[in-house]
């Protein structure tokens, strides 16, 4: 049956619309889940919060899970989702970019916009960098080329290179989470608790 | 009191969560595994079943090897016995019992080449392009009517009678002369020669010396 839009049982007109909705959705989240705080963002980093880890972790566990359910019993087909193309040193490269500007801006890209829209300067300011940046590389594309273009591994995912099966992955993941949480709610509770405006 | 149980209940909220999580993902582990069906589905397999793409006529196909192109394999489906008594030029015999055997594998799934199958009629042919089909390779066509096709059109091609239209006696000049291609002798292309009656001389027979032969040496 699923994908929806891919079989054609909605059409491909309706994507953007579709697309907006869940935009909205993910931006109203995000700002109810305080992550348009960026104390709150950087707290991962600095051990006295640990919300964005326990979201995301969570929120990609329950994706997974739901999608080899509903694969298993026949409402998605696995195979055709879309898997996005692995370059590997441009990811690392840009990976370790974007952690910087995490530390140091205390947003991720999604969540600044989401701050702009309740109107935080910080996040302005921030999404000013962002924009600083998109120029820069549109400049030097030509130099950055090798790189953002190389490496091409193809559309893989973490089951195909470690050949396992993606049941027991998904299992180990979950096991991986749950003592993740543990750890750094110790790591939270030896951490003076902090209170934002 | 409600409200104190809630509370209580409430506190163990993520040790609760983090059960679900495992049970959850432990029963993808536990859940028994099914063959999924791979490859095509039903309804695509239709559609290319009906498709007249399936096939290729034997007047295409000799077009194609007398021009020598290049982007097909020819692939023999019958017996090893019936390929070594005749087969199409330059192709692969592949039985249909052996169609899903590694080395096979090779000619059949690849994205390169145009595969053509043959067996005599296009009933085997047609056999193995479903298997084919069923396992998501690309580009497989059959030969219409088959080897035997190929004799009746064009090793053997039927002369058309003087009242049929113009477009039948182009096929068939383009069939003899693809025969001719393929090794096939028309009496009536060779011109009979005029018959010169050779009057015989009188020879004189000169007699023969002869001569010392030098001693070859060596061994």
């Amino acid at each position: 049956m699923g994908p929806l839009i891919p079989n054609d049982i909605i059409s491909h007109e309706w994507s953007y619309i579709i697309a907006i909705l869940i935009g909205l959705a993910f931006g109203y989240i995000l700002e109810a889940s305080g992550f348009s705080s960026s104390r709150k963002l950087a707290g991962v980093f600095y051990g006295y919060d640990f919300v964005v880890l326990k979201v995301f972790f969570t929120a990609a566990l329950v994706s997974v899970i739901g999608i080899l359910y509903m694969d298993y019993l026949g409402y998605l087909d696995f195979n055709s989702l879309y898997v996005h193309p692995t370059f590997l040193w441009g990811a690392i490269i840009g990976g370790a970019i974007m952690g910087i500007g995490f530390v140091s801006g205390g947003f991720c890209p999604g969540t600044s916009l989401c701050a702009v829209a309740i109107g935080k300067i910080d996040a302005m300011v921030f999404v000013g960098g962002i924009l600083i940046g998109i120029f820069i590389f549109s400049e030097l594309i030509s130099f950055f080329e090798p790189i953002y273009s190389g490496y091409y591994f193809g559309n893989v995912t973490l089951v195909d290179s470690l050949g396992i099966s993606p049941y027991w992955f998904v299992f180990i993941f979950t096991i991986i989470a749950i003592i993740a949480f543990i750890v750094v709610d110790i790591i939270r509770k030896r951490n003076k608790k902090i209170f934002y405006n | 009191m409600i409200n104190r149980k809630l509370a209580k209940v409430l506190s163990f909220r993520y040790k609760i969560l983090a059960i679900i999580f495992l049970v959850l993902a432990g029963g993808l582990v536990v859940l028994p595994k099914y063959e999924k069906q791979e490859g095509i589905q039903p309804e695509a397999l239709l559609k290319n079943a009906v498709s007249s793409e399936r096939y290729i006529t034997t007047d295409e196909l000799a077009d194609l090897i007398i021009n020598q192109d290049p982007s097909f394999i020819l692939i023999d489906v019958r017996e090893e016995e019936s390929y070594k008594k005749y087969s199409l030029p330059n192709s692969i015999n592949i039985p249909l019992d052996k169609l899903l055997s590694e080395d096979s594998n090779s000619f059949l799934n690849q994205d390169q080449f145009d595969v053509i199958l043959f067996s005599n009629d296009h009933f085997y042919a047609d056999q193995a392009w479903l298997i084919c089909n069923r396992l998501d390779y690309n580009h497989i066509r059959v030969l219409k009517g088959g080897l035997n096709a190929w004799f009746n059109t064009i090793i053997n091609p039927e002369k058309p009678s003087e009242n049929q239209s113009v477009i039948a006696s182009e096929l068939y000049s383009f069939r003899k002369a693809a025969s001719m291609y393929f090794g096939v002798a028309y009496p009536d292309e060779f011109k009979a020669k005029p018959v010169v009656k050779i009057i015989p001389k009188k020879k004189v027979i000169p007699k023969k010396k002869k001569k010392k032969m030098p001693v070859e040496g060596g061994c």
